[in-house]
């Protein structure tokens, strides 16, 4: 009966701590995504939206392919701060801005589509 | 950007490949056309009409084939493609090999001097075809046709 008990006893030790472990964790990661906000931008009709977007530092950046056809997020500087795939449609890039400065980028399929990231 | 970079005059808000499609794809269904009527009307003079204007959209697919690949190439690093953009490259491909075997069949015949096959026909109509979906497709993803 005592075996049983200290069976019992180190069984629900062994989950509670696994419990607290998990809960400690998964605050951390909250922390974390608390820290850094990602903010969106939508690809839509040959458009980035918003065009110009100010973040500040640390700050990641999602770009969603909302279009029917495909597009690309690339930086214009050289060599390139940030150079997506092709993105299809309901695709994602994103990228973390961890320096101040003002990133312009464009679509290398349709050259005319531009946009801009102020980082402060 | 520089005006004399060859990166910018290529492609930077102008691509040539998207100004240069439309000669070959003008020249061949014209050509095409102009062999049918030619064919119908049984006129020489339009069948030499459409010889010439099948042997330039010929020669015109080179310079469209070469600036689409390097632009695959270079703005898109060569990534493998999907999708639509995948499509346009292989339907591209199949159609200039189109146009230069019509061609091809026009400028034997003419050298042999020989009557035009009656085979070319179907093969002009499927290639008329392919070409205008190619090129639907390439405005497609130009945003000319979205």
């Amino acid at each position: 009966m005592r075996s049983v008990l200290t069976i019992a006893g180190l069984t629900a030790a062994l989950v509670l701590g696994t419990l607290v472990v998990c809960t400690g964790q998964s605050s951390h990661v909250a922390n974390a995504q608390e820290k850094m906000p990602s903010i969106e931008v939508k690809i839509d009709n040959f458009s980035f939206g918003p065009a110009t977007l100010t973040v500040p530092v640390g700050s990641m950046v999602t770009w969603t392919n909302r279009d029917d056809i495909p597009h690309t997020v690339v930086s214009t500087d050289d060599p390139k701060t940030f150079k997506s795939k092709v993105l299809d449609t309901n695709e994602k890039f994103s990228f973390t801005f961890s320096k101040a400065g003002t990133y312009p980028y464009f679509c290398s399929i349709h050259p005319k589509m531009t946009g801009k990231v102020v980082v402060q | 950007m520089h005006p004399f970079d060859v990166k910018t005059i290529l492609f930077a808000k102008h691509a040539q490949h998207v100004v240069l499609i439309h000669f070959p794809i003008a020249l061949f269904i014209i050509g095409v056309l102009f062999d049918f009527l030619g064919q119908w009307k049984k006129q020489q003079l339009l069948a030499v009409a459409a010889y010439y204007n099948l042997c330039v959209a010929a020669i015109a697919t080179f310079p469209v084939v070469v600036t689409g690949i390097v632009a695959w190439q270079w703005e898109l690093e060569g990534q493998k493609l999907k999708g639509i953009l995948l499509m346009h490259l292989v339907m591209g491909c199949v159609s200039s090999v189109l146009i230069c075997l019509v061609w091809f069949i026009h400028m034997r015949t003419r050298r042999e001097q020989e009557d035009l096959p009656g085979y070319r026909l179907p093969i002009e109509a499927a290639a008329v075809v392919i070409v205008s979906l190619t090129g639907h497709l390439g405005g497609f993803l130009s945003g000319v046709n979205g």
